[in-house]
């Protein structure tokens, strides 16, 4: 194995870092610079000195944080050098603009998946295939319980939930950004002809996905004061933090969903207190992660974000992959 | 297409939170289905049939055989899901490769009357492939419910309560009388299903039903103001509360919760059809301890309940008995208005007549409650603290004039429960649950100090409200000092209250204490280890109470 000193990209604080660069990857804390691979708000912290990413993923920042955050922006496949060091931005597939990262440095190459998926999605770039030496992936859901089915089931699946109950209101809860905008897409393909409603954070992000030229089904902002009555048999989409406490009481007569990849777990299911789960994903299901391994051609492949012991004995044992672990 | 429509029935209970919207969909089952599949459908709801065919161990070698899978890869799986059917379903996802879905029209009932019987009578190479040859013609949907089955652990968050009610609500008939003909031997069949569901109520239906219980409110200290002699005192048992029924010949057993348990209890059955009068008597089940004429811990009852129809070695083993406390009914006559003194005179003279003209001795197991009679409050308070030493938790204390109602009513009958024992332990170990627990840290070992030492003194696993389960969770996974296997061993910081009921010497365990249902009562976020308690502690407690 190799030692820390020559790797390219190592774990520092927490982070991913290039200490040649002198540049991190999603820090969780302000430094320099920061290459960010998505807008989500887990791989952002606020007071960098300068950040780069893709176009549409400073467009989505700069949306939910302001303006005042200074970003450099490259489109995909772009290559610019920092300290000799050749990187590029590429799909990653995970929501609009966000993208794996590669790193080219003496004919080495080094390639940070960031959170990525393979299923198709029409609200933002299929994940490209880009081949390396090193490869760092994600590895939320690392287990083979975990497979995904065809978008367009679970979104016929939720057209049913709410063309079942049509006395009810529909409530589903998911991501504001990115598996908000994927699931209207898809829902719009499906029997449900329904209103369709969206919490204040979700609306902001459709808008600002249809600025960027994606196709987005319309929807009407939900407010305190609609009449109870209109929106029976409707669907309302909503970010999961108001599923406890007292914003349910504003509607009467509901059904509750979560959409999330977990929700192939019973037990999960059951304990998170929603009446339905539905098994849809932003992330790479468990032979979704191993075909990026095995197409990447990695000779080397780390894993972050999530339990990677059994994926990595797994590929040790019958895929003869060379898995290494960073050093803490 | 009916084990599809199960198949999906059983995923909507399996969501659905809303007892109502369960209760509907259970409707809707039961009236777009056959009589057969329905009948079928209330035997697997009702857990009527566990029989197990292969258990989860076979079941995932074989899955591992098949499908050339890593035996320790289905096991790292298994701790995330917490359910060896659950556990194949999902790994089988996307590996049946055969089109041809033989079986995608299979019904209900001859899955479960023919094509799963039907393994039992094979060799192992054959049961093996034909399970194989089921899962490539089974439509994926379909999967957990045939493994479930498969391994006997077909369960799904309904009561039996459930059950009868959405019966009761399709064709308007009372529940009890719904949960008398659920009774016995249910066996799937057109006829049996048509009974359950006939719109007609006769004689025996009627004879069945019991009345409503009146409850007893916890003590309160205004009591205290009123004449000791305006009360009736008894102990309060730790069993379960059943009201005993005997008209025209038919006997039922009900428990609070509407449920019909004649088949439970066979022995005391037969007792009651000894006895020449018709009654309704209220009172408490347990499972007694003849040697020392005390009541066995509720744990042994549960053991007792855990078969839905016991051995014979199972009835010697934890032998019952019941308590009579009340007399609500005798000879057809309904004497619930009568005052309670009265009633008990009743109890007493009824009770002394069959001891003595019934044939066979039914006073081995059928009784009435003892009287105790306090001369005072503080008396009463005196009685109550010796209470641990027959097993009670403490005293009933009952209106002399009071009339016999329905439901939580203030003033009449007051439970006056003996305060649980009470130590500051250390978390030390922690170890995951199973089922709906899956994937979380629920079952926990608490530790005492003994000099600079911890030692484990119990372990508990109730207590704590799900938000601190997850806390406590992810506090365990940041504070492991090692794993063994699914227990991980913790860096002594956290305090825990754990109140118990009993306490007593025990060679087996190392603290040489055990204690009885432990259960964490408070999270001590405000003490630090060093205020735990010590096993000296503990024995001091010991000595206080005997």
């Amino acid at each position: 194995m190799k030692t820390k000193q020559e790797d390219l990209i190592r774990y520092k604080d927490g982070n991913l870092y290039c200490e040649l660069a002198d540049i991190w990857i999603d820090p969780s804390k302000p430094v320099k610079k920061a290459l960010i691979t998505h807008a989500h708000f887990d791989h952002f912290t606020f007071g960098c000195e300068e950040y780069i990413s893709t176009n549409e993923t400073a467009i989505l920042l700069k949306e939910r944080v302001g303006d005042n955050i200074k970003i450099k922006t490259f489109d995909y496949g772009e290559e610019f050098k920092i300290n000799g060091i050749n990187i590029s931005f590429h799909p990653s597939g995970h929501i609009l603009g966000s993208s794996q990262i590669r790193f080219i440095f003496a004919q080495e190459k080094w390639l940070i998946t960031g959170d990525f998926k393979l299923q198709k999605d029409k609200t933002c770039k299929q994940y490209e295939i880009v081949k390396t030496d090193y490869l760092i992936s994600e590895c939320t859901f690392g287990l083979p319980i975990f497979k995904w089915d065809e978008t367009s089931v679970i979104a016929n699946d939720i057209s049913k939930w709410i063309t079942n109950s049509p006395e009810k209101t529909s409530l589903l809860f998911c991501y504001s950004l990115g598996k908000a905008q994927r699931l209207l897409n898809e829902i719009s393909l499906t029997n449900f002809k329904g209103n369709i409603y969206s919490h204040g954070s979700i609306y902001k992000m459709n808008n600002c996905y249809k600025d960027l030229g994606i196709d987005i089904k319309d929807t009407i902002k939900i407010n305190n004061k609609k009449k109870i009555d209109e929106l029976k048999g409707s669907l309302i989409l909503l970010p999961p933090s108001l599923s406890k406490g007292s914003y349910l009481k504003n509607f009467k007569n509901i059904q509750t969903a979560f959409a999330s990849g977990w929700m192939s777990i019973s037990a999960l299911r059951k304990r998170s207190g929603y009446d339905k789960g539905f098994v849809i994903s932003d992330h790479a299901d468990w032979d979704g992660i191993l075909e990026v391994v095995k197409k990447s051609e990695a000779k080397n492949v780390f894993f972050q974000h999530g339990d990677s012991e059994a994926l990595s004995k797994y590929l040790v044992e019958t895929e003869s992959i060379n898995v290494l672990f960073f050093g803490k | 297409m009916s084990l599809k429509k199960f198949s999906e029935l059983f995923g909507d209970l399996d969501s659905i939170n809303s007892t109502n919207n369960k209760i509907e969909v259970l409707k809707s089952y039961f009236l777009s289905n056959e009589p057969i599949d329905n009948s079928w459908a209330i035997y697997l709801l009702t857990g009527k049939s566990n029989k197990r065919y292969i258990n989860g161990r076979y079941l995932k070698n074989l899955f591992s055989q098949i499908y050339e899978y890593p035996q320790w890869l289905i096991d790292t799986c298994y701790l995330k899901v917490g359910d060896s059917a659950e556990v194949i379903t999902l790994l089988l996802k996307n590996k049946t490769t055969s089109k041809n879905k033989k079986l995608s029209n299979i019904s209900l009932s001859e899955l479960l009357s023919k094509t799963i019987p039907n393994l039992s009578k094979l060799n192992k190479e054959e049961k093996n492939l034909k399970i194989k040859n089921i899962w490539e013609k089974l439509p994926e949907e379909n999967h957990l419910i045939f493994n479930k089955i498969l391994t006997g652990t077909f369960r799904v968050g309904v009561s039996i309560g459930l059950i009868t009610k959405s019966i009761s609500k399709l064709i308007n008939i009372d529940e009890e009388i719904i949960s008398y003909r659920l009774m016995g031997n249910f066996k799937p069949s057109i006829d049996s299903y048509e009974f359950l569901i006939n719109k007609n109520i006769n004689l025996e239906d009627l004879n069945s039903r019991p009345f409503p219980f009146l409850l007893a409110n916890n003590f309160e200290d205004k009591v205290f103001k009123h004449s000791i002699n305006d009360f009736q005192f008894e102990w309060k048992y730790d069993g379960i509360r059943l009201q005993l029924i005997k008209r025209l010949g038919n006997i039922s057993l009900w428990t609070r919760g509407q449920e019909l348990v004649n088949e439970s209890f066979p022995e005391l059955v037969e007792k009651m059809s000894y006895i020449k009068d018709d009654f309704v008597l209220d009172g408490e089940l347990l499972v007694w301890n003849f040697k020392e004429q005390i009541a066995f811990d509720f744990s042994f009852l549960q053991k007792r309940m855990n078969r839905k129809s016991p051995t014979k070695s199972i009835q010697i083993k934890y032998p019952i008995i019941f308590i009579a406390y009340d007399l609500l009914e005798i000879n057809g006559r309904d004497i619930r208005e009568i005052k309670l003194e009265n009633r008990r005179i009743d109890l007493e003279k009824y009770f002394s007549e069959w001891q003595n003209k019934t044939e066979n001795n039914i006073t081995d197991i059928i009784r009435i409650c003892d009287l105790i009679y306090p001369k005072d409050w503080s008396d009463a308070l005196t009685f109550k603290e010796k209470s641990r030493e027959n097993n009670t938790e403490g005293l009933i204390i009952k209106k002399k004039n009071s009339i016999y109602t329905s439901g939580r009513k203030k003033g009449i009958w007051w439970k006056y429960k003996v305060d649980p024992m009470q130590l500051d332990a250390v978390l030390i170990y922690a170890k995951g649950g199973s089922g709906r627990r899956a994937g979380l840290y629920t079952d926990y070992s608490f530790a005492l100090w003994k000099d600079q030492e911890l030692i484990k003194f119990a372990s508990a696993y109730s207590g704590l409200t799900n938000i601190e389960i997850k806390e406590l969770d992810k506090w365990i996974r940041k504070n492991t000092i090692e794993k063994f296997g699914p227990v991980r061993s913790l860096k002594p910081e956290m305090v825990f209250e754990i109140s118990f009921e009993k306490i007593k010497i025990s060679k087996r365990h190392k603290s040489g204490i055990a204690v009885r249902f432990p259960r964490i009562t408070k999270w001590r976020k405000d003490k630090k280890i060093n205020d735990a308690d010590s096993l000296d502690n503990a024995y001091e407690l010991m000595k206080k109470i005997s």
